[in-house]
């Protein structure tokens, strides 16, 4: 949709549809598989979406940089071979330097080479786009997907174990709810977040359109509609 | 004849163009990752060097030695056990450390680190890796009440078992497989001391 008419998009036009109009999570519903696997706590979900970010960066950049070079035919396997280069990468340093982490997000991080999301971005935007616009649109997506993982474990950890970043939020004696920190949780805490967001883009359309006040209702089903 | 000869070169000029695009993306994505092992490899031991000691220095008693150098192994070749002691300043022999794995978790295997004092009791047992549900089985490494409950047992004396199945160990609301495996683990590992209890502590004395 937008995507086709991206190398006409500006620069706040980018950033404002990969973070929020278009955003990984709350638009498109992909990379579901870390967001609910790890989305147990804030800072799991932080540092998933940082991993997450960094691999996009590189993938972007070098995805833009062969995009006159690599024949059609053969792209995605190319996209492919570097996602999963930057993954490894990111991998092994966040195995050094920050051993801890990456025991608990495990599996999660070679998991990256099949998040749709970032071989989306390689296919729909970087390569069809400068170097410039591809860094642009790789930390406004990587951004979104990262305030969506945290959005998600901070909703998790405070109604499951009453902390949030490890702070007790609720009182020292709060009992465990064990079912927002249970995948049905992650998926109806889920739901609950996309209904707000949904809200949100309703307010925000019907500001934007000037709807009569009188019926803004009706104004506004025509135009979901249309 | 000639259309055709042309058509089959333009052909084998895109191939040809498709090989080495390839060849040219793997190659530097295989330079970038012979880099990056490069930089990383060391701080990686470093790092599993450094959670190692952190779990030695919670199953073990207050130590003079370094007991991650102190090894002694039981067994041949790749399924040897490490054994970690512990000394004191005189280097007598405190407590020895090493790794029992329960196949037999929730989801995969459960490893504990246990330190053992050398009358064959429990001074701690510490769970260094598991993919128990969070929440539930994950009270293994939550609950410090149960971890703790370990220290002193020994294998006479003690109904190795959770109270389900009649024992003297706790398990949780929701997760009886996750302390059931740590403790038929914990227990397998006693035995094996037991075992081997006087060999292995005349190699620990002896080096």
């Amino acid at each position: 949709m937008a995507d086709m008419n991206a190398s006409k998009m500006s620069k706040s036009e980018i950033i404002a549809d990969g973070f929020w109009h278009n955003n990984t999570i709350f638009a498109q519903l992909l990379g579901m598989c870390p967001l609910l696997g790890v989305t147990t706590s804030a800072i799991n979900g932080f540092w998933m979406g940082a991993a997450t970010v960094l691999v996009l960066l590189g993938s972007n950049i070098v995805v833009s940089m062969i995009r006159g070079f690599v024949p059609r035919d053969v792209r995605i396997p190319a996209y492919i071979t570097v996602i999963a280069a930057f993954v490894t990468v990111v991998g092994l340093a966040m195995n050094a330097w920050m051993h801890e982490m990456y025991l608990i997000l495990g599996l999660f991080i070679p998991l990256i080479v099949v998040n749709c999301a970032i071989l989306g971005r390689a296919e729909a935007f970087a390569s069809k786009n400068g170097l410039v616009d591809s860094i642009l649109d790789a930390l406004a997506v990587g951004f979104g997907f990262t305030f969506a993982l945290m959005l998600l474990g901070s909703v998790r950890e405070i109604f499951g174990y009453g902390t949030w970043f490890g702070y007790p939020v609720l009182g020292e004696n709060y009992p465990d709810f064990l079912m927002f920190i249970l995948p049905p949780g992650a998926f109806i805490a889920l739901g609950f977040i996309l209904a707000g967001v949904n809200i949100i883009n309703r307010r925000m359309n019907n500001r934007a359109e000037n709807a009569e006040p009188a019926c803004a209702p009706k104004a506004y089903v025509a135009s979901e509609k249309a | 004849m000639s259309d055709s000869e042309n058509k089959q070169a333009g052909i084998s000029r895109e191939m040809v163009m498709m090989v080495v695009a390839l060849t040219l993306v793997t190659a530097i994505a295989a330079a970038l990752l012979g880099l990056t092992d490069q930089v990383t490899r060391e701080p990686i031991l470093e790092a599993q060097r450094a959670a190692l000691q952190r779990s030695l220095g919670q199953v073990l008693p207050a130590h003079t030695n370094v007991p991650m150098d102190d090894v002694i192994k039981l067994g041949e070749g790749d399924a040897s056990t490490p054994f970690y002691v512990a000394r004191d300043a005189n280097g007598v022999v405190l407590a020895l450390a090493w790794e029992v794995v329960a196949p037999d978790g929730y989801s995969g295997s459960i490893r504990i680190l246990m330190g053992v004092l050398p009358d064959g009791s429990l001074h701690a047992v510490c769970i260094t890796d598991h993919r128990e549900t969070p929440g539930l089985g994950d009270g293994i490494t939550r609950n410090r009440k149960w971890i703790d409950f370990f220290t002193g047992k020994s294998l006479a004396g003690t109904h190795w078992a959770v109270k389900k199945d009649g024992g003297e160990f706790d398990q949780f609301t929701g997760a009886t497989i996750t302390p059931r495996a740590v403790v038929k683990a914990v227990h397998r590992g006693l035995g094996l001391f037991a075992a081997q209890r006087d060999a292995l502590l005349a190699r620990a004395a002896g080096k």
